[in-house]
């Protein structure tokens, strides 16, 4: 038992104390016991470390505390050993024996233990290197990892309760209000109130009873900085109090915190009690002559007490329902009692404010916040955890600088902010600053610091009936608005995820939305609306894809559909089934079941973007099943039936121009539908982009042949080397026929527009591919550089090995995690010996007689986010340099060539592509278009799924000019498909698809990648989790 | 909040030991009279009866002196307490919104089916039951699931069997023994 402090004197005597103390150990290790770690097992960790540091005798060189979280939870457990600084995490007690013998005894820190950063893949040793750590700016949280949560002294040691011993002893209460003025903190529960102004009303007001509340009723699900702040730095909270309690002459508070937080509480009773014990808390404090005490309030589970009347309601021990204000709790508060409220990390900032004054906290942060905020950064991000930024930090400096962007690849989709009564904001919001003001104009709010990260695979709709349903649920019940208004909007909401959304429910949930926030009575209804109008604001298409589609583009909202793969496809390829048939052995029925809804399906096992994969719920437990390479195995092994004629059974006539991927499917639906079909092709053969952009080391022509042939067998008419607007104009074919499909692609290469791109030996990237493809011979040299990151790009710079080339280049001006190219292509090319050079972008073509000789580039840095979410290259100043080029391809993208069209053709494009309607129509109504003249470049599979909508538009539109009803499928043979799954789910990766060697196929045309065996294919087949269940 | 009236309930035979009984009285003396006691109280005596059916709410209101209504509408308002049973292993299944993002409601699914019950209730057996929690404050280890005393992080609906395998009583695992607690 210590003396109780008296004096400043007494303070700094225990501080050096301590330091003393502290300075005698060699090594101190600072092992992280916040609830994440607990949680992930430091207990057990800290307990073999202290018995082995024991037993190798280390005990007076080496010292173990237990911190508060460090913040990085999700690495947990987590160490830091100082005075190095060596941050190690995912700790397991069998790593503690080698920790203390090499690290400990021998100095040799262990690497594998270290963090590894996930884009490079290099190990960092100090924690303040690593990227989650180094943008951060500790102040409210500058205790964390560095004391002793449970140990006053440790506080003491930092310079704890010396702001205390300021504000009782040399401050008057007006000097302690003005201070915090100076400040302009606001109040960090979320509201943003400013705190000086807050706790100048609760001065003025009269009375000899006043209360000091702290609320820690953290309810925002996804929100953890109070919970750790309390139990990282439980004494920084108390010494707040103690200082608002003397601003507004207090003598009693209470730390409302909810029951969820265990470790928090008994984290905040021990310091409670040890500053008792040194007299910074209960009678005469710091020997001021001041009392103030307070206790903690454990509260039972309502989010709605986060709300101060309704907190203050239930410490009072009734339900805890608001009350409307005024009269503020600043005047009657708690029992009818003048009361302050602040949130945990107010509280823990009043320290420093008092200490250093006011100025110095307001000499961080934008115009109208000041200070730092500590966030809760959670969801799918790479580093989770609690991060401290300056206000003004940009949300993509705190996900992507400090929180390593976004795991598996996946693409940023939004960031949620504010927990229930925030909003979400899109990827055009990553410049925007954490400051109040900023971000409730972009529809959020900056809330207590919950900031949530969504992918490509979160479903904004299901987003705001989480959030609708969570506000349902904690609606208290007292006003109408509310109670009723809330569950009416989560019941539209509800109705919606189910596919029963109907048109008007949009705007019915915008008009509730405006009714709620005019008139509920406290908080919790006023916001409950903002995740519903954030979510329609930046995310409307998604809703409508739900109501009218019904269709959820993240595959989240289940009642839509059977299985994610399936609804993720664009032509609803049954997945499932044929993996189920592929692990039954039956082959043959597994065809039958691609083909019902792919003409393509040999060219999609090899060459499709699988969206259906990225969707696949075995990613969540180890890799997505590899759909693709199951489905070429099918096509590679099954008996493929003869097609057979299909007649002609309607008068229309049908013209398709472009005999690639999509207009081939449409001239076989509408063939299927009983229309006489021609297709137009310019090339001498069909194809498309299939044949002409896409090299045969991944596509064998046969493979493509064989399923062109299928089409034509149908009775398809096809023409090749007949190119419309040449050889035969379109207003001919626009009298002739009854309608016209344009399925023409996107066939010219975008130019990089730089000097001397005339120059003999520069290629656009589909003008190269169609003469290499045609056999044409090229003159490529020995250097060849390729501008890009596209799949193009790696097409081309493939091709041009295998023409001889030396040495190919890939120049891209972002890094390599943006390439669109799939990573399996890009793999294979760098294999190849393709080189790729990131951060860079051409400026010139350097040329001599006309010839390319070289290629100038300049280095790029990645500046602010662009809309697309990725960081915007901009040119370093005075970077040039010149490298070698004979050849160089512009793979930069495509567009429309519209040379085909007439002037009368009455068909409408903007820019490079063919306007549309949602139907595929045209502006002239006889006239439909799709693929990637539509679209620009995209999947094979889009344009297969563009080719079968325009196909029954078309039909559907001269069925109904002509008064029929619509067609029917005729049923599809009958196959039974069999339910067998695993009883145990064992992480296995996928199978790998045998290739080639490099070296051998550097040079060939021979495909690359050669196919599963049958024993490959059956395991991976096993490897399907039936998201379908038992629904055949 | 969506609770059902008391008197819908047939928890209210009295299943207490007088050993708790005797605890149950010694915390209501120990907070009567002070202002604000019924929340404080409730949880101290939830901690020792595992629920709160009508006799211990009407203990307490007896005991502090307070109208029952109030007793019940506070048991009704928060949701730490309950008016069902438990389980002998008490799932509690976040699901916070770092947890939902992560994939919770599929865990939830996976439960929900194995021990068919739904959230909020008890298997006939007493062995399990599953309480949705709004966020436990893990977020950095989602999706979360707590068992008891244990925390289970980053859970997969798939390995929702192999979880509960670890709680089941060793005699039964094979019993397919969980239905719903009709009340």
């Amino acid at each position: 038992m210590s003396a109780k402090i008296r004096t400043l004197e007494d303070l700094v005597i225990i501080k050096d104390k301590v330091d003393k103390v502290k300075s005698r150990f060699r090594l101190r290790v600072m092992l992280c016991g916040g609830t994440g770690c607990h949680a992930s097992g430091s207990l057990k960790v800290k307990d073999v470390l202290k018995a082995e540091v024991q037993s190798q005798g280390l005990a007076d060189q080496v010292e173990i505390i237990e911190t508060g979280c460090n913040g990085f939870c999700a690495m947990g457990p987590v160490m830091t050993v100082l005075p190095e600084n060596i941050f190690y995490q995912k700790l397991d007690p069998d790593d503690v024996i080698e920790l203390v013998q090499k690290h400990f005894i021998k100095g040799e820190p262990v690497k594998r233990l270290m963090y590894t950063d996930p884009v490079t893949g290099v190990t960092i040793p100090k924690l303040s290197d690593i990227p989650f750590f180094s943008h951060q700016q500790s102040r409210v949280l500058r205790n964390k990892g560095l004391v002793d949560p449970e140990s006053i002294e440790d506080y003491l040691w930092r310079d704890g309760y010396q702001g205390a011993y300021k504000a009782l002893l040399q401050l008057e209460p007006n000097e302690i209000i003005n201070e915090v003025k100076v400040s302009k903190i606001r109040g960090r529960g979320g509201a943003g109130f400013p705190t000086g102004t807050k706790w100048e009303f609760c001065a003025r007001s009269e009375g000899d009873v006043k209360y000091t509340l702290c609320n820690a009723d953290e309810g925002d699900p996804g929100a953890f900085m109070d919970r750790s702040l309390m139990e990282a730095d439980p004494h920084a909270v108390i010494e707040g109090m103690i200082i608002g309690a003397r601003a507004i002459g207090s003598h009693q508070g209470y730390i409302y915190c909810r029951a969820e937080y265990p470790l928090a509480i008994k984290r905040m009773n021990i310091a409670l009690e040890q500053a008792r014990e040194y007299g910074v808390l209960g009678k005469d404090i710091l020997g001021s002559g001041f009392d103030f005490d307070m206790e903690i309030y454990q509260g039972a589970g309502a989010f709605v007490c986060g709300e101060e009347t309704a907190l203050m309601t239930s410490i009072e021990g009734r339900r805890g329902m608001p009350r409307p204000r005024p009269p503020f709790p600043a005047v009657s508060g708690l029992w009818g009692k003048p009361t302050i409220l602040n949130n945990v990390e107010t509280w823990a900032n009043i320290p420093q404010i008092v200490l250093h004054g006011g100025a110095d906290f307001a000499s961080v942060g934008t115009e109208s916040s000041k200070g730092t905020k500590v966030f809760a950064l959670t969801g799918k991000v790479n580093n989770i955890g609690l991060v401290e930024v300056p206000m003004g930090a940009t949300i993509g400096q705190i996900i992507y600088d400090i929180g390593g962007g976004i795991p598996g690849g996946k693409k940023f989709k939004a960031a949620q902010l504010g927990g229930p009564s925030g909003g979400c904001l899109p990827a055009e919001h990553l410049n925007l600053q954490t400051d109040y003001e900023a971000i409730s104009e972009a529809g959020a709010i900056m809330g207590s610091g919950g900031m949530i990260v969504m992918d490509e695979d979160t479903c904004m709709v299901d987003m705001a009936r989480y959030f609708m349903e969570f506000c349902q649920d904690e609606s208290c019940g007292k006003c109408t608005p509310c109670r009723v208004g809330t569950k009416r909007m989560l019941e539209i909401l509800q109705r919606i995820c189910a596919g029963q959304g109907q048109e008007g429910d949009i705007e019915l949930l915008e008009e509730l939305a405006g009714d709620i926030k005019d008139s509920a009575l406290c908080g919790l209804g006023q916001t409950a609306p903002n995740p519903v109008l954030s979510t329609i604001r930046y995310f409307r298409h998604e809703y409508e894809a739900h109501i009218y589609d019904k269709r959820c583009p993240a595959a989240v909202c289940s009642a839509m559909f059977t299985s994610p793969c399936q609804h993720t496809c664009p032509v609803g390829m049954d997945i499932p089934k044929y993996i189920a048939l592929t692990r039954a052995g039956r082959i043959d029925d597994a065809y039958k079941i691609l083909k019902r809804t792919n003409p393509f399906p040999s060219v999609c096992g090899r060459v499709c973007g699988h969206p259906c994969e990225s969707k696949c719920r075995r990613g969540q437990l180890d890799e997505p099943l590899a759909i693709k390479n199951l489905k070429r195995f099918v096509t590679d092994n099954a008996k493929k039936p003869r097609v057979k004629e299909i007649p002609v059974t309607r008068t229309e006539k049908i013209a398709v121009i472009g005999g690639g991927p999509s207009g081939l499917t449409a001239a076989l639906e509408l063939k299927k539908r009983g229309y006489a079909v021609t297709v137009f092709e310019s090339m001498p053969e069909a194809g498309g982009m299939l044949r002409w952009g896409i090299p045969a080391y991944r596509l064998p022509r046969k493979v493509l042949e064989q399923e062109i042939r299928d089409i034509t067998d149908t009775g398809v008419v096809l023409k090749t080397g007949v190119m419309v607007g040449r050889d035969i104009s379109f207003d001919q074919l626009n009298g002739n026929y009854d309608a016209i499909y344009i399925a023409v692609g996107a066939q010219k290469s975008w130019p990089l527009e730089i000097p001397g791109e005339d120059a003999q030996g520069v290629w656009g990237a589909v003008e190269f591919l169609r003469q290499f493809n045609l056999n044409e011979k090229i003159d490529i040299g020995k250097s060849v550089a390729v501008i890009g990151g596209g799949n193009s790009a790696i097409d081309s710079a493939r091709s041009a090995l295998r023409l001889g080339a030396q040495d190919v280049t890939i120049f891209y001006r972002r890094e390599r995690k943006e390439m669109p190219a799939q990573e399996e292509e890009i793999v294979a090319a760098e294999e190849e010996g393709v080189k790729i050079e990131y951060l860079v972008a051409p400026i010139e073509v350097m040329r001599q007689d006309g010839r390319v000789i070289g290629l100038k580039l300049s280095r790029q840095q990645l500046g602010k986010f662009d809309r697309s979410g990725r960081k915007r290259p901009e040119t370093i100043e005075n970077s040039e340099f010149v490298v070698r080029a004979d050849a160089i391809i512009a793979a930069i993208g495509q567009n429309l060539d519209q040379s085909f069209l007439s002037k009368t053709s009455n068909v409408l494009v903007s820019k490079s592509t063919v306007n549309v309607s949602e139907s595929l129509r045209t502006s002239n109504p006889k006239v439909w278009a799709g693929g990637d003249a539509v679209t620009g470049p995209a999947m094979v599979i889009d344009a297969i799924a563009a080719g079968q909508k325009a196909a029954a538009a078309i039909d559907m539109s001269i069925r109904v000019s002509k008064g029929e009803p619509a067609w029917v499928q005729p049923p599809h043979e009958y196959i039974e498909i069999p339910f067998e799954i695993d009883e145990e789910t064992v992480e296995c990766p996928q199978a790998k698809m045998p290739e080639l060697p490099a070296d051998k196929r550097r040079r060939s045309f021979k495909e690359v990648e050669l196919g599963y065996t049958m024993e490959a294919a059956m395991s991976e087949a096993r490897r399907c989790m039936r998201c379908d269940g038992n629904s055949d | 909040m969506n609770k059902k009236c008391i008197c819908e309930d047939h928890y209210d035979v009295d299943e207490f030991t007088d050993e708790q009984w005797a605890k149950v009285d010694k915390i209501i003396d120990k907070y009567c009279g002070k202002p604000g006691a019924l929340i404080p109280v409730l949880e101290e005596v939830q901690a020792v009866t595992g629920f709160l059916p009508e006799v211990v709410q009407r203990r307490v209101a007896t005991g502090l002196n307070i109208p029952l209504a109030q007793v019940y509408g506070v048991v009704t308002f928060y949701s730490f307490f309950t008016m069902k049973p438990r389980g002998r292993n008490q799932i509690r299944i976040c699901l916070g919104t770092a947890c939902h993002v992560r994939g919770a409601q599929q865990n939830m699914d996976a439960l929900e089916q194995r021990l068919h019950i739904k959230q909020g209730e008890c298997t006939a057996d007493r062995e399990f039951s599953i309480d949705v929690v709004r966020c436990l404050g893990a977020c950095g280890l989602a999706p979360v699931m707590t068992i008891n005393d244990d925390t289970h992080r980053q859970v997969k609906a798939v390995k929702i069997d192999e979880i509960l395998r670890e709680y089941q009583p060793e005699n039964d695992s094979s019993k397919e023994h969980y239905d719903v607690c009709k009340n």
